[in-house]
């Protein structure tokens, strides 16, 4: 299965904010394990806090990489807070807007909101916001090992982009 | 607050212990002056990065944007340089440059020891205060 | 993928778990984090010390509790396939059906090289399942 955990952007204005979603199906197989029946209790299919986490990463951490034009390697350092209100099941959607705080050599720090929607209806709630810090990591201190190349920002990340008619932003040589 | 008005000490401190609280995950009286971040307050290098962005934020003004840049607050790869790091530790001409370049820093005892995986550990809630107030006044 | 995260329980008493994370080339999600450098990502990491701590939980009769909240969690060294991620979870105090946790994972390898790696530190929060917003 592939690890990507926002389906379109949907908004990006560089050096700014990003705007994405994710649509949230039981053909998620995660979703059957989270939670399956047990004993007395019924399956009950609700979406993990940390895959949440994982979307609103993944959308910073492409407007990150995106102002620097994805020549570092942006890993999540930090959750510095995360707060979710209340969950989000199967046939609901949800929004992750990630805006930009600080960004030097070293890496940066982003505010986010997360908003959950049912299909039909077209109203957004907000449920929860995720801060987040990023290190660059050839150019930060935390001295962990990373390979040479950029593995962070692969094939996945460009067929986002391609599909949100922003594939111009990845250069030839990456 | 007036643009023209400096922040006093105090207020530099109250707001620096602020910025520890939330960014290391304390209480107020956990951190006092005489702490070191790395040895008492447990701080690592992503907290570093953590505090500066705080930091920038907090005492910025219209006016006056509170910039750091990297390694001017926290020593930032001083492994890479052979002429201030010989075996692990500070050669004369390393120790003169972390004198230079972080004169908020009390350097005096770590002269003995030198070495270089304790050099943030001298790092204390006063020499943010003074550093601050430094870059505040400049 | 599968969501069940937690391979073995090693130690348990009323409020601390300590539990185990095997990390293996057959996950599939590691095929993309990342292509060529398989690491595990840094929620999973968040997602085990949340299961460990709902293990904990539910012993004491609060079934499915789900994260709540998360206040500096730092993430350390990387743990790559063939390591295992430790996880080890204190329930700190509880108020009004919410649980406060402190949770550490470490990297324990089998060549022998250094185990005493924190890949993942910090304080969280658990909570019964709400489907709308409180209040």
């Amino acid at each position: 299965m592939r690890w990507m955990w926002i389906d379109q952007i949907i908004e990006l204005v560089p050096g700014e904010r990003m705007v994405a979603i994710k649509n949230v199906s039981l053909a998620e197989e995660h979703l059957h394990d989270h939670f399956a029946a047990d004993g007395e209790l019924d399956a009950l299919p609700v979406y993990p806090a940390s895959l949440l986490i994982e979307g609103m990463a993944q959308t910073a951490g492409i407007l990150v990489g995106a102002a620097r034009d994805f020549k570092e390697k942006v890993i999540l350092a930090k959750i510095m807070r995360a707060v979710i209100d209340c969950e989000v099941f199967p046939g609901q959607t949800i929004r992750y807007e990630a805006n930009l705080e600080h960004l030097d050599t070293a890496g940066a720090a982003t505010k986010g909101v997360v908003s959950r929607t049912e299909a039909a209806s077209g109203q957004w709630e907000v449920i929860g916001h995720i801060d987040l810090l990023f290190s660059h990591a050839d150019q930060s201190m935390t001295g962990v090992d990373v390979p040479e190349h950029n593995f962070v920002f692969g094939e996945n990340l460009k067929i986002i982009l391609q599909s949100a008619g922003l594939a111009g932003m990845v250069g030839g040589d990456r | 607050m007036p643009d023209s008005a400096v922040l006093t000490q105090d207020e530099i401190l109250e707001k620096t212990r602020d910025i520890l609280m939330e960014a290391l995950v304390l209480d107020a009286d956990e951190i006092t002056p005489e702490s070191s971040l790395t040895a008492d307050l447990n701080a690592e290098s992503i907290d570093f990065l953590d505090i500066v962005f705080r930091l920038e934020k907090t005492f910025s003004t219209e006016d006056k944007p509170f910039k750091i840049e990297p390694g001017e607050l926290f020593p930032d790869n001083l492994l890479d340089n052979p002429e201030w790091v010989q075996e692990g530790k500070l050669t004369d001409a390393g120790m003169d440059m972390l004198k230079e370049r972080m004169p908020h820093v009390d350097f005096s005892e770590f002269d003995q020891d030198r070495d270089v995986e304790k050099v943030a550990a001298n790092i204390t809630v006063a020499s943010l205060v003074t550093f601050i107030d430094r870059k505040l006044s400049a | 993928m599968k969501f069940n995260l937690i391979d073995a329980v090693l130690e348990q008493s009323h409020d601390r778990i300590v539990a185990i994370k095997q990390v293996s080339l057959a996950e599939e999600y590691l095929a993309d984090h990342f292509p060529s450098f398989p690491v595990l990502p840094g929620v999973l990491m968040v997602e085990t010390m949340v299961q460990a701590a709902r293990r904990l939980l539910s012993d004491r009769g609060e079934t499915r509790l789900v994260l709540g909240e998360i206040k500096g969690l730092k993430f350390g060294s990387f743990v790559r396939p063939g390591e295992t991620l430790a996880v080890d979870v204190t329930v700190t105090g509880s108020k009004d059906g919410t649980y406060q946790c402190r949770g550490k994972g470490r990297v324990l390898r089998h060549d022998g090289s250094r185990s005493d790696e924190t890949a993942v530190s910090g304080r969280f929060t658990m909570r019964p399942i709400r489907r709308v917003l409180p209040g």
